[in-house]
């Protein structure tokens, strides 16, 4: 069975957020939630990254083992979904999750959040696949039609890729053999050091 | 005089210099990994090791995103990881287990001593004990504090425990008006605490003989009778170190949970979720140990704070100094000889 995974390519994404607008309109998603996000790290300074993130479909997932009401379930192929009927707004998850994934419709005052919302790999919920009220609360099942996630799909760069790890791990390990470059996974940059051509740094200075 | 003034002025020198510096130093943090960026790119622009060390931080000045909300422009949060370490590991486990082995001993305590009665027989004179101020307030503040304290067990252990009797969506129900309940009645629970402390406060303050009360644990083991004011030794202990230290505590740890919309970020609620769980599981046990001297551990207690008033036999035998000083302001000096008791502990002495 295959295991699901994103992966952004930093080198690749231009921050254009057609992924953020691409979930947005597949899942008909309100105000204020936001399941997919671009962050830029060290925005205007050359060199510059920009990378797309959500839920990241964690293995051994700490909003799962914090939830007080246990509403989550992992897929066979590795999607992290939650049951709305069970959830309790309590943010638990929220707190636990690395990646700021779980997002809430309410601004929690007393408590009051609302039923989490994030990311499902467009693969819906524990109702029935493609039924309206599976999209009522999750958003469109593309899985289950056989398709991968809206905003992979739609990345104009093919800079976010979501699928099956092993495929999308070897779509990434190519590049980074052709490009030669940007191969953070597996730390090539900082192994080989300076190029040939740079004249040999002083002695004591940072490499 | 002229201290004070001397002191004023290094105050006033430290909050310039903090006011200058502090911004300097935070912004030489924030700009020196991509200072470092800038240059890595001309000598290695294959690596972007400067820029993933930042992913974790967060505090980078330029680490932007277009999407509007709290610390969304953090990448990845790392406290997550040990907030779930401390409150599914420690306070879950052994705050659960703190909580059996009270209760059990509480239960043995029972089972080898039972109630502690009065010797005497009553008066039929009753004293009043508590105002009824005092009773509101305290029955305010206990009522909210079971509701808290029961609702907040179902968030922390239920899955656990009432998960597998009640099945998923029964204990979902539970759990919704669980957390309604506990994020309501907290703010009430907390305004209840600080009227409390006002209203008992006088009667608590630890005087000298409440060292030798500490001394004989008041009698609870030994049965012998150990004199005391209008509230003992230990009850002192539970106002300052329960009510008071615990109940603000949970309080201001409550509302940093409960108001999400003032902004805080992830790592101060994962603190004050920590602490508000320490807190829950230290109060819990402290309560039942009070609840249960209050109630089936001693006869007569719980009337006391129901109807408010107390035979003379009840406040002689409990609260000897109490009795007295009560007996002193109606006008009349306390009938007879001071008990045995009380001419042995004056023999001792306090100091
Ligand atoms: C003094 C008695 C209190 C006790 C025994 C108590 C106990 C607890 C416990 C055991 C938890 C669950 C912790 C976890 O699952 O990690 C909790 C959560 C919480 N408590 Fe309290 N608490 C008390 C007072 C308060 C007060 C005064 C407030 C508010 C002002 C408050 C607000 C909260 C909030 C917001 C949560 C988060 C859980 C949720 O939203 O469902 N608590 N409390
Ligand atoms: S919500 Fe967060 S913790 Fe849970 S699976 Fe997704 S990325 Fe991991
Ligand atoms: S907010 Fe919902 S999904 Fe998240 S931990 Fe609480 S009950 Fe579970």
């Amino acid at each position: 069975m295959a295991r699901m995974k994103f992966l952004c390519d930093a080198e690749r994404c231009i921050e254009c957020n057609g992924c953020v607008t691409a979930c947005k309109q597949e899942h008909d998603i309100p105000w204020g939630v936001n399941r997919r996000r671009v962050v830029t790290l060290n925005d205007g300074v050359p060199g510059e990254k920009s990378i797309s993130v959500a839920c990241m479909h964690c293995s051994d997932a700490p909003c799962m083992a914090v939830c007080p009401v246990d509403c989550f379930y992992q897929t066979s192929e590795g999607v992290v979904l939650h049951d709305k009927d069970l959830c309790i707004g309590c943010g638990y998850c929220f707190y636990a999750c690395p990646f700021g994934a779980p997002q809430f419709p309410q601004d929690g005052a007393f408590g009051l959040r609302g039923k989490m919302d994030k990311c499902t790999f467009c693969a819906g919920g524990p109702e029935a696949d493609n039924s309206a009220a599976e999209f009522k609360k999750y958003g469109r099942n593309r899985l289950a039609e056989g398709k991968l996630p809206a905003c992979a799909e739609m990345c104009a760069t093919k800079a976010l890729l979501g699928g099956d790890s092993d495929v999308i791990s070897d779509i990434y390990r190519n590049r980074v053999l052709k490009r030669g470059k940007g191969s953070e996974v597996w730390g090539w940059g900082t192994a080989y050091g300076k190029p040939e051509k740079q004249p040999a740094a002083q002695p004591g200075a940072k490499s | 005089m002229r201290d004070n003034l001397g002191m004023r002025r290094l105050m006033r020198w430290c909050a310039v210099l903090c006011i200058v510096l502090l911004p300097q130093f935070s912004w030489a943090a924030e700009t020196s990994s991509a200072n470092e960026q800038a240059q890595r790119q001309t000598t290695q622009p294959g690596n972007n090791a400067p820029v993933w060390r930042d992913v974790r931080g967060g505090d980078n000045l330029y680490q932007t995103t277009q999407v509007r909300g709290i610390e969304t422009d953090v990448l990845v949060q790392s406290g997550g990881e040990t907030w779930r370490q401390i409150r599914n590991g420690p306070i879950t486990v052994y705050g659960g287990w703190l909580l059996v082995v009270i209760t059990l001993l509480i239960g043995l305590f029972y089972g080898v001593k039972g109630q502690i009665k009065l010797h005497d027989k009553p008066t039929g004179r009753l004293m009043q004990r508590f105002t009824p101020w005092d009773r509101v307030v305290h029955w305010s503040t206990a009522i909210s504090f079971m509701i808290l304290a029961l609702t907040g067990m179902v968030t922390l252990f239920g899955k656990y425990i009432l998960l597998p009797v009640f099945g998923y969506t029964l204990f979902s129900w539970l759990a919704i008006l669980s957390k309604n309940l506990h994020n309501f009645v907290g703010p009430l629970f907390a305004v209840c605490t600080v009227l409390l402390f006002f209203t008992f406060v006088r009667d608590n303050i630890p005087k000298a003989h409440d060292w030798l009360w500490m001394k004989k644990a008041g009698g609870l083991l030994s049965g012998e009778h150990v004199p005391s004011d209008r509230f003992n030794a230990g009850e002192k202990i539970w106002f300052w170190f329960g009510v008071t230290l615990l109940g603000i505590v949970a309080s201001i740890t409550g509302f940093i949970l409960d108001f999400a919309n003032f902004g805080q970020g992830r790592l101060l609620m994962q603190q004050a979720n920590v602490i508000h769980g320490i807190a829950a599981v230290l109060f819990v046990p402290m309560a039942l140990a009070h609840i249960y001297i209050g109630t089936l551990g001693t006869e007569g207690s719980y009337t006391s704070m129901r109807t408010g008033s107390v035979d003379e036999t009840w406040a002689k035998e409990h609260h000897e100094y109490w009795y007295n000083d009560a007996k002193t302001r109606q006008g009349h000096a306390p009938g007879g000889a001071p008990s045995a008791a009380v001419a042995a502990a004056m023999k001792e002495g306090w100091k």
